[in-house]
């Protein structure tokens, strides 16, 4: 081979090397755009709710209430005449079948939310105002066009009848989209046009910050011992191999740990998120101590020398040199870990953190759920309501994890000081 | 014959199971220059860092003999090395100065130390030790400013200022100046010419040229022993071993 041929095989193989490159660059995103993709077109129309404009009389032969009746006498009352009378006003149905239809075009909560508008204005009797009622889920995923309406009636949720009442509220302009504050704000609930993630927001919230609380103090001590203060033999090795094999444990064994000595042992409140908090601190401690040891092992052992060359004690060295310097590092390991415990669904199945919760939990010791764990549940479930509910909730959940490693690069690069 | 500062007394060092200094007799006297001269790994730096305890960081370091400091073994484990470094200063081969302001580089020291209650006391001693070493007309207006956004020169001096600011007997320079340009290197030579009137230094150097420039004392290592020590007139001029001779005239090192 002559020399020119030798240089041009070897230009040939580095231009192969960058076109594999490119390759390998283009599929992996392209598997980002159509993840993306599928979960925002599946999921962005649970931010919307479906509504339904309804009139609503407050009779006073309906109800035993009086104009201005207390907060407790309106939550005690019954307005459930109230509704299915106003309710069955909506469309001219001719018989008993037909309201009972029309009935179901509404969502379980049509009383409750007629409740409220009384609860705001408890003058209400007597006057007939304007309500946005929320629609049932078929309803709503007809509206939102997630529902085939051309299938034979036998094949579908909504009968021929309930499309026509829904095509006379298109008609008269009764029915419209907006925003879904029930998906907030709601625990969850077997009716998917209810069902939302607010239990799941708190209860993950307190799951991590009480994992926060337990794990960022213990590890960040441990890295500075381990790192700073330790000998150096054969059980500070020990210890250092240990801690890298707990992090590549699978969570699910934490999960089983927690299952035996909290719950069974300690007899801790299941399903709740002190549990859920503690097993996820044990899981997530080597995971900060491992990137929180690498940046103290960062900071130049000259900037340790500077400081003891004046007279500072060890402790003094480590405590005003190093740890500054190695903050940005450990906070940003620190909140990547976290993102890794918040979305750690295993462990809390284990847990209990399963189990079907109404109510939003309104202290760590409640039962409650947490995103990863609504996500599995509501993936399970057969209504088409749930399907785009679940695509939202990992919607918020990815949108969470973006803002924290946002935050953790964001940290890394304002406040990481460099030496020379 | 000025007094002697530092006497060391059959001095051996040990870095597991290798001896890095065997049996050295070394003294520095007071209020001058003394420089170690020797080949990569002879023991030089290992030797000036038994004077301030830094081998103390090193696990398996281990020190036996003694050090005497104005008649005070300092290689006693029960003397205290955060004031015996308040005593010894170090300035090291790269510029290490902290990631800080110049101000908070020198002020740290005397903070620690207790020095300099009020501000003022601390602001005089900053500007104190920047007068010192030369420095102060340079950083005065940008006090505030990073240590580390100096040039490597005036990095170094500030390393010097930050060990003067606790005002110590004794300054170590442990080749102070083998990342500097010459003329950052000549500013430093100057510097010590000065600081030698208050303080006794001890300079490890790779250079000759700056042995002979700066000091009055200078002491040739060899594989951890010290070969000869004396007057730098006449270790460089008329030495009396044969392997100070062929290292002065780099027949070899």
């Amino acid at each position: 081979m002559t020399k020119e041929e030798r240089l041009k095989k070897r230009h040939r193989a580095e231009k192969r090397f960058r076109f594999y490159g490119l390759i390998s660059i283009f599929v992996a995103l392209l598997f980002v755009v159509i993840l993306v993709q599928n979960i925002f077109s599946k999921g962005s129309s649970a931010f919307k709710k479906t509504i339904i404009t309804t009139e609503v009389f407050f009779d006073q032969e309906l109800l035993e209430i009086q104009n201005g009746a207390s907060q407790e006498e309106i939550m005690e009352a019954d307005f459930y005449d109230i509704m299915i009378e106003n309710l069955i006003k909506a469309y001219p149905a001719k018989n008993r079948d037909e309201e009972d239809e029309l009935l179901k075009l509404f969502s379980g909560d049509a009383e409750i939310e007629i409740k409220k508008a009384f609860l705001n204005d408890n003058n209400l009797i007597g006057k007939t105002i304007t309500l946005d009622l929320t629609a049932s889920d078929d309803i709503d995923q007809l509206h939102k066009g997630n529902y085939p309406r051309d299938l034979p009636e036998e094949r579908r949720r909504i009968s021929d009848f309930q499309l026509v009442i829904y095509d006379y509220f298109v008609e008269n302009k009764k029915i419209s989209k907006n925003f879904n504050n029930y998906f907030f704000n709601n625990g969850d609930s077997r009716d998917p046009e209810l069902a939302g993630i607010g239990g799941a927001l708190v209860g993950s919230f307190y799951s991590i910050l009480i994992c926060l609380l337990l794990a960022f103090p213990v590890a960040v001590l441990a890295s500075i011992y381990l790192e700073e203060f330790a000998p150096k033999n054969k059980i500070t090795d020990f210890i250092e191999i240990n801690i890298n094999n707990l992090a590549a444990v699978p969570s699910i064994v934490y999960g089983l740990l927690a299952l035996q000595i909290l719950l069974a042992t300690i007899q801790l409140p299941r399903s709740t998120p002190l549990v859920a908090g503690i097993t996820l601190a044990l899981m997530t401690l080597p995971r900060i101590i491992i990137p929180c040891r690498a940046s103290l092992k960062a900071v130049p052992p000259s900037i340790r020398e500077g400081a003891l060359a004046v007279g500072a004690s060890k402790f003094q060295s480590v405590f005003h040199h190093v740890v500054p310097l190695a903050l940005p590092g450990t906070l940003s390991g620190t909140i990547i870990g976290l993102a890794q415990a918040l979305g750690e669904t295993a462990p809390l199945i284990l847990i209990g953190m399963v189990a079907f919760v109404v109510d939003i939990p309104s202290s760590p010791i409640d039962p409650s759920s947490s995103l990863p764990v609504q996500v599995y549940l509501w993936s399970e479930s057969a209504e088409r309501g749930f399907v785009e509910k679940t695509s939202a909730t990992i919607m918020m959940l990815l949108s969470f994890l973006i803002v924290m490693n946002f935050i953790a690069v964001y940290l890394r690069q304002k406040f990481e000081k460099r030496w020379n | 014959m000025s007094n002697v500062k530092i006497k060391s007394k059959n001095l051996n060092v040990y870095y597991g199971d290798k001896q890095a200094l065997f049996d050295v007799n070394l003294d520095l006297n007071e209020k001058e220059v003394t420089a170690l001269i020797g080949p990569s790994g002879c023991g030089k730096s290992t030797f000036i860092r038994c004077i301030n305890r830094m081998n103390d960081v090193i696990d398996i370091c281990k020190v036996t003999g003694n050090i005497e400091m104005d008649g005070i073994n300092i290689n006693d484990k029960d003397l205290d090395v955060v004031s015996l470094r308040e005593r010894v200063g170090m300035v090291f081969q790269k510029p290490n100065p902290f990631p800080k302001s110049i101000y908070d580089n020198i002020s740290y020291g005397p903070k620690i130390h207790g020095k300099g209650e009020t501000k003022s006391e601390l602001d005089q001693i900053v500007e104190n030790s920047l007068k010192k070493s030369a420095l102060w007309e340079e950083v005065k207006d940008r006090l505030d400013e990073p240590g580390t956004s100096l040039s490597g020169g005036q990095q170094q001096r500030l390393c010097i200022a930050r060990a003067i600011s606790v005002n110590p007997e004794v300054i170590l320079m442990d080749e102070p100046c083998s990342a500097l340009d010459p003329i950052a290197t000549a500013k430093i030579e100057e510097l010590i010419d000065e600081l030698k009137k208050t303080y006794t230094i001890v300079i490890v150097t790779h250079s000759m040229a700056q042995a002979v420039r700066v000091s009055q004392k200078t002491g040739f290592f060899h594989l951890g022993k010290l070969i000869e020590v004396g007057k730098t007139e006449k270790i460089f001029k008329n030495p009396d071993n044969k392997m100070t001779q062929d290292y002065i005239t780099g027949r070899f090192g």
